[in-house]
């Protein structure tokens, strides 16, 4: 085995360990609660956008720990995080043109005719932004894991 | 001092106890696994009992629940990640470290 040169070998498909898997199983729902609350903490408070997209990212790692990564990799698809992203900046472009449009600035929140314009709209950019950075979290945890076997390979 | 007091300071002192010889562990023995066996138990208590003093030094608060539950994922999840990391290098083919490779 260690005569081989890293990467040419063909890998031995994953074995799930019943340790990591229970205990992915148990923590998962609550990581992924808590990167929501981080994120809509954003406002108010300490956290964001950026943190909470990571720990929302670290779930999808987590799984990729837990049940394989080719597996987690099959699970998640090629366009699921590209989706992600694009659906974060597009919200986030949405939020601050739609503000220019109305008559304000860019991410100009108060012209938007909702109660605590200022306040939600904070919270809604930190979701896009969450969205976009457990995206690209996702896809360049793929990408590493992939390692330098084929090479020229896209996030996706 | 007060029974409080008392407890917290047992508390960190077995935490900064068990900190020390997880680090001492990572400094002094050979290889992979054996730091994995000194650092991840070890670490675990040193956290855990620490984290126990601050929830206990919080007294009447959320901060107390907060820490709580910081405390019981660390208690799940730091063995479990040095299980994964000593699993991965077993399957990646890394040997045991024993006496006769010190020649």
């Amino acid at each position: 085995m260690s005569d081989d040169p890293v990467g040419t070998e063909e890998r031995a498909p994953y074995v799930e360990s019943p340790i990591i898997m229970t205990t992915v199983r148990i923590i998962t729902p609550f990581v992924f609660t808590f990167g929501l609350f981080v994120m809509f903490h954003g406002a108010d408070s300490s956290g964001g956008g950026f943190q909470g997209g990571v720990i929302v990212g670290t779930v999808v790692l987590m799984l990729g720990i837990g049940f394989g990564i080719e597996t987690t990799r099959d699970w998640i698809g090629p366009t699921l995080p590209v989706v992600l992203v694009g659906i974060g900046v597009f919200a986030f472009l949405a939020t601050g043109i739609g503000s220019v449009l109305l008559g304000g600035g860019f991410l100009e929140y108060d012209v938007y005719p909702i109660k605590k314009a200022f306040k939600y709209g904070i919270e809604f950019v930190e979701l896009a932004i969450g969205l976009i950075v457990a995206g690209v979290v996702t896809g360049l945890f793929f990408v590493v894991a992939a390692g330098t076997r084929d090479t020229g390979g896209d996030a996706a | 001092m007060t029974p409080t007091e008392i407890g917290v300071l047992v508390l960190a002192l077995g935490g900064v106890f068990f900190a020390v010889v997880a680090a001492v562990g990572l400094v002094r023995l050979p290889d992979l696994y054996t730091r994995a066996h000194s650092t991840s138990k070890s670490e675990t208590l040193g956290a855990v009992l620490a984290l126990a003093a601050v929830a206990l030094a919080f007294g009447d608060d959320l901060s107390t629940v907060k820490a709580v539950l910081l405390l019981v994922f660390m208690f799940l999840t730091n063995p479990t990640a040095a299980h994964a990391i000593a699993r991965a290098a077993s399957e990646q083919g890394i040997e045991p470290w024993t006496t006769e490779d010190e020649s």
